[in-house]
């Protein structure tokens, strides 16, 4: 019996969300003291494979990840990047993959596809924390995407936290193939809080769900933090269309 | 040095009506094998919810089937969830003390607390309150067992004075231990004067650090029950064989099908981020351990995959480390047939184990000397 694998048809779901990365090469970027916010929740187990790359096999029970991250400062600027990811493993290893990002700023949208394979869409992607909640908003084409609260903030350690690296869906420039993009950032917190999670509106249609797959059930947890965020050198690419073990290429040291 | 044998249960796709019963009563085959060869232990987890990789949701049912089929081997309870909506703590006491009258006074008796948010959430539990509530239930139970009657008034459970029935074959009460995963945990185990049953294995130095101090702990521990058992016990899988190659290629295979089952379930820690959880627990931890650089042959450190000589080696270090006994978990999947899985306790049994013990039981009932 084979393994359960992921059913999302990556072609298809190429033609509305992936860029073009300019290879493999890209430098670290270091985006300091970013604001994140991040929300895990149960999602349909069997709708969910729908979501993953065949390269990918599910998380028992099916989960996904919204993320509001707020960089007052990068090479390019300031931008707020807010994402809609599905968990799930790639070999043995957890991995968040990603529908669809949205980004406030151009020139951060450009390099993050070009350089890290990011699917991004322009969108207004706002973070904003009150003393008894910390609420994450994503609009896009004037249409309200996800607006997300944490309720009942603590104090916690950033020890605590675990982020996913995440896998992003791409063609390369130089080949034209279609490659998911492994993407490890290191976080140095500085800051952390856990609180409730509370998603008060989801138009996951917008995020490439055209099929209606993404069903949210149960809610998990959710975090802020203040951290410095590393964007690393791409280390490993897969084949979208084949198990993790047998398509990951290693592209640098 | 002893060893024993360590039950997921773990039932491949797809499942037809036979499927679930023909793991069973595999499982139940070896364990009356090992019974004859001289394993002394086997021990059943408790899991919930875990798709393929663990089917063992009634522990105490596989167990006390276990204990019908044979006459010495132990029976390893462990771990059972010591968290009120896993387990009503009054229930644990009945439970355990039904299965040591059963099975004539051989019950062993593993505490933990779940490490992934696939049960607790399921169980609707907060992965903040596990540890307590573990702490909580460690300490009653034994009261439970040997107090003619008993109330408590506690943190996460409480109930008024009554009798606790039936008491414990064992007297004054079964071994209790306490499964060792995360770092720190086996502080825990020595602190309350209870076995260390690891559930990881690491490397020969970090175990041979973690038993230095659980040896030097449990000399001054505060025992919950009425006797102390230092004991340290570590998990292990187990393929041997007579030829090297075949040896190992089965139990690398069964390393894969492992560290592959494991890699989907869901850890309290990835998904929820609390210090009650400092690490990822027991299955990641266990599959980087099996995924870890190898010899030659490519078989991680530790491993009891190969040969005899390669496993008798294995084992060896273990013992030089300080470890009492090694469990082993014997299939996954069914990725071995039942028929390898048999040979191999055989051929274990036959030349490994003779090397650890006085008597000559368990090699004369695999055809040995």
């Amino acid at each position: 019996m084979p393994p359960r694998l992921g059913k999302l048809d990556a072609e298809a779901f190429a033609k509305a969300g992936a860029h073009e990365i300019l290879g493999y090469k890209t430098e670290p970027w270091t985006l300091k003291k970013a604001q994140i916010l991040n929300l895990n929740h149960e999602i349909d187990d069997d709708l969910g494979d729908f979501l993953l790359p065949r390269t990918m096999h599910p998380a028992i029970p099916a989960y996904a990840t919204f993320t509001v991250v707020v960089c007052a400062e990068s090479p390019v600027g300031g931008f707020a990047l807010g994402e809609v990811k599905v968990a799930g493993r790639a070999g043995v290893r957890p991995r968040d993959f990603v529908l669809r990002s949205f980004c406030d700023n151009a020139d951060a949208r450009r390099e993050l596809a070009q350089r890290w394979g990011y699917p991004t869409a322009p969108g207004e992607v706002k973070l904003t924390a009150r003393h008894d909640r910390v609420i994450g908003t994503i609009v896009a084409d004037g249409r309200s995407v996800l607006e997300m609260e944490m309720l009942d903030r603590d104090m916690i350690s950033g020890n605590d936290i675990q982020y996913l690296a995440s896998m992003h869906l791409a063609r390369n420039r130089d080949d034209g193939q279609l490659v998911l993009v492994q993407v490890d950032p290191e976080f140095t917190f500085a800051h952390a809080e856990r609180g409730r999670p509370l998603i008060r509106m989801l138009d996951s249609a917008a995020c490439g769900d055209t099929g209606g797959h993404l069903k949210l059930r149960n809610p998990i947890s959710m975090s802020y933090a203040i951290a410095d965020i590393a964007l690393p050198k791409i280390r490993f690419i897969c084949d979208p269309e084949r198990p993790a073990f047998q398509g990951t290429t290693r592209v640098a040291a | 040095m002893k060893f024993g044998i360590f039950y997921e249960i773990s039932v491949p796709r797809p499942w037809e009506r036979d499927t679930e019963k023909r793991v069973y009563d595999n499982c139940l085959e070896q364990v009356m094998l090992a019974d004859e060869l001289g394993f002394d232990q086997v021990w059943a987890v408790e899991h919930h919810f875990l798709e393929e990789y663990s089917h063992c949701s009634a522990p105490e049912i596989f167990l006390t089937a276990c204990a019908m089929k044979t006459r010495n081997i132990r029976i390893g309870h462990g771990i059972i969830v010591c968290v009120p909506q896993f387990n009503h703590p009054i229930k644990i006491a009945e439970r355990t003390a039904t299965m040591d009258i059963v099975s004539g006074g051989r019950l062993e008796v593993g505490t933990g607390r779940s490490a992934t948010w696939t049960e607790l959430g399921g169980f609707n539990v907060n992965p903040d309150e596990t540890k307590k509530t573990w702490d909580e239930i460690v300490h009653c139970l034994p009261k439970m067992w040997t107090r003619e009657r008993f109330g408590y008034e506690g943190r996460s459970w409480s109930m008024p004075v009554r009798t606790i029935l039936p008491k414990p074959y064992q007297k004054p009460h079964p071994p209790l231990w306490v499964a060792v995963t995360s770092p720190g945990t086996e502080i825990d185990a020595a602190e309350r004067g209870m076995g260390s049953l690891g559930l990881t294995f690491g490397s020969f130095k970090e175990q041979a650090e973690k038993v230095k101090n659980y040896r030097r702990i449990i000399r001054n521990c505060e025992p919950v029950g009425e006797f102390v058992n230092e004991k340290v016990s570590t998990v292990n899988f187990l393929y041997c064989h007579e030829e090297t190659d075949k040896g190992v290629k089965h139990g690398r295979r069964l390393l894969g099908t492992f560290n592959f089952l494991a890699a989907q379930l869901l850890a309290a820690r990835e998904a929820y981020p609390t210090k009650s959880y400092p690490s990822l627990g027991l299955l990641p931890t266990l599959r980087q351990e099996a995924a870890g650089p190898g010899d030659d042959h490519g078989v991680p450190e530790g491993i009891a995959i190969g040969d005899p000589e390669r496993v008798l080696r294995a084992c060896k270090n273990w013992e030089s480390v300080g470890v009492d006994r090694v469990n082993f978990l014997l299939n996954a999947l069914e990725t071995i047939p039942q028929n390898d899985v048999l040979e191999s306790l055989r051929t274990f049994a036959k030349h490994v184990m003779p090397h650890f013990r006085d008597d000559t039981q368990a090699a004369a009932a695999a055809g040995g000397r």
